[in-house]
């Protein structure tokens, strides 16, 4: 398990995570946390701030065009929203970057971490069941242990399409076979060592398996089924691992959807992240 | 001139310069046309099959249903002046995770509705890669009319311009194409 160890003493320092959402994800944790310390924090960064307001401006964050200012943003969207969108914009750079290994090109993971963040959402409003709170930030990050494993994978590549072919197995568990360790579980390792809460931290380690997760499984199948259907619509969907991955039986049976009704939910998360995609685009001069 | 052909998007062309492709192609479908005669060619990457989840948006975006993207398609190539029994198909993607239950089956609702109406319009499939866990990348390429695919780092060629026989088609026509038309009016 040498691969294991070397990969796990490597990943804090492959990804870092921007001290204003280090101090923000402090803050969001302690029940004491002052709003105006929030707004202080993220107000000493000028570019983080923009790029927030224009999500929370969003209709699907729920802004639609009305937030000014970050203060605005706390009020209207709450503490926690706001959190999830400054970790958003902290994770966007890496996001927005080629993935090395899984053969992503730029711009793919954030658009596949974006499209299942928003399709927890529609998922739960398709099958009736409140979406736990943590949910939409798991799903926004539950892959980003692929910016960390992606240059392993590379070097391995040939081993791990033998083993997927060979065994017949799905990506993830050959990732533990060839390297010792998968994309989920290097994920979790890293949101860990950023002290994001315990649930975030299961869902994105647990999101291949949602079977093996301790407790409720309410946010974890909706990240799975939200990944699953982002992968077949083509969206982070790489040419090394594509859509090489297991449907969980019992997601699938926990949340029964009709084919149409899948097929609308992947619908709806194709029509946020256009509306994403269109509210981060660089904003023409009005008027 | 190289261009690509996004998810939910449909580019024809008659200039013998373009190489159309498309990437990540999941359980969505592509298909290109062909027709050898008239150096006239198109590529488009649908999503979903059935435009009836949205028929507003399917007027907008036809291209990202595929009973309405391949109507749309047929429709803007035989304006083009190509003709329809001349036509060589290429099919790729409809691709599918690994799912016990068999219930995850865009990639083949995709691919049947497809088939149906390209069926119905006298179309035959010259070639067709589809299912499998793979994401493909399609390549038109307009000078030699030939559709490349690619995937896990190899790349190897669809199909041809070989002409090849199909039903009586309606030739130059739009008037008699079958699918879900993207705009009553």
């Amino acid at each position: 398990m040498l691969r294991r160890d070397e990969i796990l003493n490597q990943i804090e320092s492959v990804v870092e995570l921007p001290a204003v959402a280090s101090e923000l994800v402090e803050l969001v944790n302690d029940p004491d946390a002052d709003i105006k310390e929030v707004v202080t924090i993220l107000e000493h960064d000028p570019g983080l701030t923009a790029n927030l307001l224009k999500l929370a401006n969003s209709a699907h964050y729920g802004g639609r065009g009305s937030i000014a200012s970050i203060r605005d943003a706390v009020v209207r969207l709450g503490m926690s929203k706001v959190a999830e969108l400054a970790l958003a914009i902290a994770f966007s750079p890496n996001a927005q970057r080629p993935v090395q290994g899984y053969h992503l090109a730029a711009g793919q993971l954030w658009e596949h971490s974006l499209s299942v963040s928003a399709g927890t959402g529609h998922l739960a409003k398709a099958l009736d069941v409140p979406a736990p709170g943590y949910a939409s930030t798991a799903g926004l990050l539950h892959d980003i242990g692929k910016v960390v494993l992606g240059t392993f994978v590379e070097v391995d590549a040939r081993s791990i399409s033998e083993c997927v072919e060979e065994e017949e197995i799905p990506f993830d568990e050959a990732e533990r076979r060839v390297l010792g360790i998968d994309h989920a579980e290097a994920g979790a390792v890293l949101l860990e060592s950023w002290g994001l809460p315990a649930d975030i931290v299961e869902t994105v380690r647990f999101h291949h398996r949602p079977d093996e997760i301790e407790g409720d499984p309410l946010g974890v199948d909706l990240v799975h089924i939200a990944d699953i259907l982002s992968m077949e619509s083509g969206i982070g969907a790489g040419e090394m691992d594509g859509l090489c991955y297991r449907v969980s039986p019992g997601a699938g049976s926990r949340r029964r959807l009709r084919a149409l009704e899948r097929e609308k939910v992947l619908y709806d998360m194709i029509c946020t992240l256009d509306e994403l995609r269109a509210a981060m685009a660089p904003s023409p001069s009005h008027g | 001139m190289h261009q690509v052909v996004g998810i939910s998007e449909m580019i024809v062309t008659q200039n013998p310069a373009d190489r159309l492709v498309t990437y990540s192609l999941g359980s969505c479908v592509g298909l290109t046309l062909f027709d050898p005669a008239a150096n006239i060619g198109g590529l488009i990457h649908c999503m979903l099959p059935l435009s009836k989840l949205d028929k507003v948006k399917a007027e907008a975006r036809p291209a990202m249903f595929v009973d309405t993207g391949v109507y749309f398609m047929l429709k803007k190539l035989l304006e083009l002046g190509a003709v329809k029994e001349n036509l060589v198909a290429c099919v790729a993607g409809g691709a599918a995770p690994l799912d016990v239950q068999g219930s995850f089956k865009i990639g083949e609702r995709n691919f049947a509705t497809l088939r149906k109406i390209l069926w119905k319009n006298g179309v035959l499939i010259a070639a067709q890669d589809t299912g499998g866990t793979n994401a493909r990348t399609m390549t038109l390429d307009m000078p030699s009319g030939t559709t490349t695919l690619k995937s896990q780092g190899k790349e190897w060629l669809m199909g041809t311009t070989k002409k090849h026989t199909s039903c009586p088609a309606l030739q130059g026509t739009t008037s008699g194409l079958i699918g879900a038309a993207p705009n009553a009016s």
